[in-house]
């Protein structure tokens, strides 16, 4: 698979377009999940995930071959991610800013899956945006901690550390939220 | 991280042997409140695990690739619309004149450069070396011939075998040199372990290098 893989991009960075395509659709799940649970915005998430193929391509000369495509796809998301995360940093409106109490379900209301889902989301919003980083390659993409080590280019160490102070960050979230009582 | 916490980061990230592990649950379900907290992170870690996978939307990828290619996109519109744009034209019998001589001047112009260009293609064909190409791979089901000459297509020149486990295949070249590869099964790319010379890629692999030549 991986020197399969290999062959296509090589053949990319010779020129070769359209075998661009095969790699795009192999990975576009895995990359738009990503910015998705990263941003929690379906459309932020489409474009930044298509910047990431597009930044990609115009980088393979820069691929390195003794890694695999997905890991530096991972690598190029969430660099987009952060950048846009403090980019926003900046521009929202301090009435904007993540509010526990209103992520809070009515009691009234019946628990469905979607809702479950929301406030997951809506949990992920909260975490700072390393502790999200983590989590989200860790437990929702299921990457082990030297596939996240080539990513996010942190020690393997420091890894679990940051991501057990996200998980417990995240319980705590979701208890607030009443998740974990359900 | 304090000790209890190492423990059921360990246990939750399966660090310890079976052993070690028998231990650690003893020492954490001793404690209500450490057994709740371990509890409550194995809830988490599989909620998080069971979220919804979204997917990208199905015209993701002609966007991506649409974008790629921008500027020739461009470029083949303005050449489109230099062509096919409706145009306004006033005549009057002066500049039909002047119109009539400029297309026969660029008719001729036309006829000259195709007939120079048919002279050249016509010697093209002599100029061809028939190079066969040999590949040892006797376990392989399919061997394909890449290189610069065929875009690095690994379908395209697709090698016969021959008792031996030799693969072969005959290909016409204009006297160059020219870098290639063998494929194997469609996935491992392979050098030629008889060629002329390699070169780096310059991404890490060699590419076999053969020399055509008329002397």
């Amino acid at each position: 698979m991986q020197q399969e893989e290999h062959a296509l991009i090589k053949q990319c960075a010779e020129g070769i377009a359209d075998t661009y395509a095969i790699l795009v659709e192999r990975h576009k799940d895995m990359v738009y999940n990503v910015a998705y649970r990263m941003l929690g915005d379906a459309d932020l998430a489409q474009d930044l995930a298509q910047e990431s193929f597009i930044s990609a391509y115009n980088n393979l000369k820069n691929f390195r071959y003794d890694s695999k495509f997905s890991t530096w796809l991972y690598s190029i998301v969430i660099n987009k991610c952060r950048d846009n995360l403090r980019s926003r940093q900046h521009h929202v409106p301090l009435d904007e800013s993540p509010d526990i109490a209103s992520s809070v379900a009515n009691p009234e209301e019946e628990a469905s899956g979607k809702q479950i889902m929301d406030k997951i989301q809506s949990a992920l919003n909260m975490l700072p945006e390393d502790y999200r980083e983590v989590i989200v390659l860790k437990h929702i993409e299921g990457l082990d901690y030297r596939e996240m080590e080539a990513v996010l280019n942190v020690s393997v160490n420091a890894l679990k550390v940051k991501t057990h102070r996200g998980r417990e960050m995240l319980k705590r979230l979701l208890k607030e939220m009443g998740v974990l009582d359900e | 991280m304090n000790k209890n916490t190492d423990i059921i980061r360990k246990l939750i990230d399966g660090e310890f042997s079976q052993e070690e592990e028998k231990a650690a649950l003893r020492l954490i379900e001793s404690d209500p409140l450490q057994k709740e907290e371990l509890d409550l992170l194995r809830k988490t870690i599989r909620i998080a695990g069971n979220c919804e996978r979204k997917s990208a939307p199905h015209s993701f990828t002609s966007e991506v690739m649409r974008e790629l290619t921008p500027h020739t996109k461009v470029k083949m519109e303005r050449l489109q619309d230099f062509f096919f744009r409706q145009r306004m034209v006033r005549w009057n019998i002066a500049a039909a004149v002047a119109a009539v001589f400029f297309v026969a001047i660029l008719g001729g112009g036309i006829f000259y450069i195709q007939k120079k260009d048919s002279r050249i293609s016509s010697l093209s064909p002599e100029t061809m070396i028939t190079v066969r190409f040999e590949f040892y791979s006797p376990e392989a089901k399919s061997v394909s011939l890449a290189g610069d000459f065929n875009k690095w297509s690994t379908d395209e020149a697709l090698m016969k075998k021959q008792g031996d486990g030799i693969w072969t295949i005959d290909i016409p070249l204009k006297p160059k040199m020219y870098s290639y590869m063998f494929v194997i099964d469609g996935k491992v790319w392979a050098e030629d372990p008889k060629s002329d010379s390699y070169h780096d890629d310059g991404f890490g692999n060699k590419n076999s290098v053969v020399r055509v030549s008329t002397s």
